[in-house]
């Protein structure tokens, strides 16, 4: 994992920045701890099979955590994720158990609600004016109620093998999962940070006056960066429905405040402007990490969501602390 | 430096957290125990039954649970996590039907029996998914619904009038066989008393109440109401009295709980089907013992329901009475 210390660093504020591959040094401080502190505590942490078991763990809220990157980049907020997920997962589920089209199609099903989802968020947020916070709620409400009507509210059980083999196949004896949450960083990380449309998406968040005079097409934009987390809510739900063999209508509830989570705890400004993908990797990773240490240590799961609560503020409090004595 | 400050208190915490955990012995057998939330008293019991009958048995158990009974993709990967320390046996409570099946094939495959606590899976579809089920434990629900009719016919004999039905969340398997055994049976028994509304009140109280509301206003002959749980029905009932119609209307809920069994001893709510989730627990461990040991044991295991009432409770006699915590 690349992070160079540039958080300590003097950092330029504006979207357009050359630290491409920074990541909040304090979130991979606090992973490394984390894992070292686990592998003391717990001798089941430390191997290849529970590693495996984290990234896989990790893959749904990660690949939604790049999708919220996105949208934070340009200081919006997607608060659909986990409804989108359930929705896409549904609809792909039941493309090929209820209606009995070829297994390639619950694949693209999956996709393209999600990005028809964001789409509309996208329009609506862009053109109608409505703020994101409010469009998105909606969504969050509509995507799931449809899902729940589409299914009755029962899990759709049953998918064809190519499908399982994306949730629950090992190649080389990793998860399917945690090749396409991998690809997926990758890819994501590439956008966001190399392309213009990344770089885009940021100068938005950080001055979206300073866009527009800049003439760049600050709506288009903001639509298709809805387009981009709506698509990675679809797939979300593909990873999700091909694991557990079923569409489950009550999938991803509260997923968007996970994976909102782990965008801030990797480094990404809530506001706009600042966003790393490989970031919110790292940030997923911690939540990650931390479940399944407490998990393995049989630690409650109430304390569960206090320790990750501590780590976020800690996380941004640490990067606060390093980011104010840099521009001193 | 700061951050190293930090640093080590972030690992002092881990460290004081893990010596607060529950520490097991390697020498006795370790039973892995999957419930679905802790932040609910009938998960309580069931636990302290589970307790009980490790104790008992002369085994280990370590339990784990998931923030809430609608996380079903943490309770997957919390149930993955489990396998890491190799328990003798696997007993879980999934959150629905077929979100722990990967898992549990997988535990299968590592020669882990299953046990199916309180009968949250199918075994037709667990079959086709590879996952070979030890045993079901856990209360007909079926037969609680049909108990609470029965208990409603008696107690409302001679009446004429409406019944509303307020369901679970909406398609969870255990609030719908509730509310079918209820249906089913009172029409059955009181073909006077007719049902005029079954609503999804999601498990949730507010909406019960809401729920409640609307029915009375629509239905001024409403003399009875079935909840698939304890907690719709502490709302349903709190309308009913805030109508007016305290004491009137038949208020029956399902399970039992210590809430319940205060609002009942208080003479709010007039019964509850209660279930014994502790004897649950406890037998579920016992049966567990018998598998390991290598014997055969029923594939369904329904432990008895009881209804609660003032009268029962005041009377205290049932010897069932003891399992209700």
């Amino acid at each position: 994992m690349t992070a160079d210390n540039s958080a300590g660093a003097p950092a330029p504020q504006s979207g357009l920045r050359d630290n491409r591959f920074a990541v909040r040094l304090e979130s991979v401080l606090v992973l490394v701890v984390l894992i070292v502190a686990l592998s003391i505590l717990s001798p089941y942490f430390l191997s290849v099979s529970n590693f495996l078991n984290i990234l896989l763990a990790t893959s749904t809220i990660g690949v939604l955590g790049f999708g919220a990157t996105f949208v934070i980049a340009a200081a919006g907020i997607d608060l659909s994720l986990g409804s989108v997920l359930a929705l896409s997962g549904v609809v792909g589920a039941l493309s090929v158990n209820a209606l009995n089209l070829p297994w390639p199609v619950a694949i693209v099903a999956c996709l393209a609600v999600g990005a028809f989802c964001g789409l509309i968020n996208g329009v609506l947020n862009a053109k109608a004016g409505i703020p994101a916070f409010i469009v998105t709620l909606g969504m969050l409400g509509v995507a799931r109620g449809l899902g729940l009507v589409f299914t009755n509210g029962q899990p759709v059980y049953g998918m064809p093998d190519p499908i399982v083999f994306l949730g629950q196949g090992r190649p080389f004896g990793v998860p399917m999962p945690v090749f396409i949450f991998l690809a997926v960083a990758i890819i994501a990380h590439f956008v966001l940070a190399f392309t213009r449309f990344g770089k885009y998406a940021q100068v938005i968040g950080d001055n979206e006056g300073a866009a527009r005079a800049m003439g760049i097409q600050v709506d288009r934009h903001r639509i298709a960066l809805y387009v981009v987390s709506g698509l990675l809510a679809g797939l979300a739900g593909l990873l999700f429905l091909a694991r557990v063999n079923s569409g489950d209508p009550t999938a991803g509830l509260n997923y968007e405040l996970t994976a909102i989570t782990a965008a801030i705890l990797g480094g990404t400004n809530l506001f706009g402007g600042r966003a790393s993908v490989l970031g919110t990797l790292i940030g997923a990773l911690v939540m990650g990490v931390l479940q399944n240490g407490l998990n393995l240590l049989a630690v409650s799961s109430f304390y569960q969501q206090m320790a990750i609560g501590a780590v976020l503020v800690l996380a941004v409090w640490l990067d606060q602390v390093n980011r104010a004595r840099g521009q001193r | 430096m700061r951050i190293k400050t930090i640093t080590i208190g972030l690992s002092a915490a881990l460290l004081a957290a893990a010596l607060a955990g529950p520490t097991s012995a390697q020498d006795k057998p370790v039973y892995g125990v999957l419930l679905k939330t802790l932040s609910n008293p009938f998960w309580g019991a069931m636990e302290q039954g589970i307790q009980d009958g490790t104790k008992e048995a002369g085994v280990e158990y370590f339990l784990q649970a998931v923030e809430s009974d609608q996380a079903a993709e943490p309770q997957l990967n919390t149930c993955n996590t489990m396998l890491q320390r190799k328990p003798a046996v696997m007993i879980t409570a999934a959150i629905n039907s077929t979100i722990l099946l990967p898992c549990l094939k997988q535990a299968n495959e590592m020669g882990i029996p299953v046990v199916d606590l309180d009968a949250n899976l199918d075994h037709e579809i667990a079959e086709k998914a590879g996952v070979k089920i030890a045993f079901t434990i856990g209360s007909d629900n079926t037969a609680a619904g049909g108990q609470g009719a029965d208990f409603m016919a008696e107690k409302l004999k001679g009446k004429k009038g409406s019944i509303l039905v307020i369901e679970g969340l909406a398609g969870n398997i255990t609030g719908q066989k509730r509310a079918k055994g209820f249906a089913d049976q009172l029409a059955k028994v009181a073909p006077d008393l007719k049902v005029v509304a079954s609503l999804p009140g999601d498990w949730d109280r507010q909406k019960a109440a809401n729920i409640t509301n609307d029915t009375m206003t629509a239905n001024p002959d409403l003399v009875g109401i079935f909840c698939a749980n304890d907690t719709m029905a502490l709302g349903a009932v709190e309308s009913v009295y805030a109508a007016g119609k305290g004491g009137e209307i038949v208020v029956i809920g399902v399970d039992g709980n210590s809430d319940a069994v205060k609002s009942i001893k208080a003479g709010r709510l007039t019964a509850s089907v209660a279930q014994l989730p502790y004897l649950v627990g406890k037998q579920a461990v016992e049966k567990a013992k018998e598998v390991l040991a290598g014997k055969t044991v029923d594939k369904f295991t329904y432990v008895q329901t009881l209804v609660l009432t003032k009268e029962l409770m005041d009377a205290g006699n049932d010897p069932a009475l003891q399992y209700v915590k």
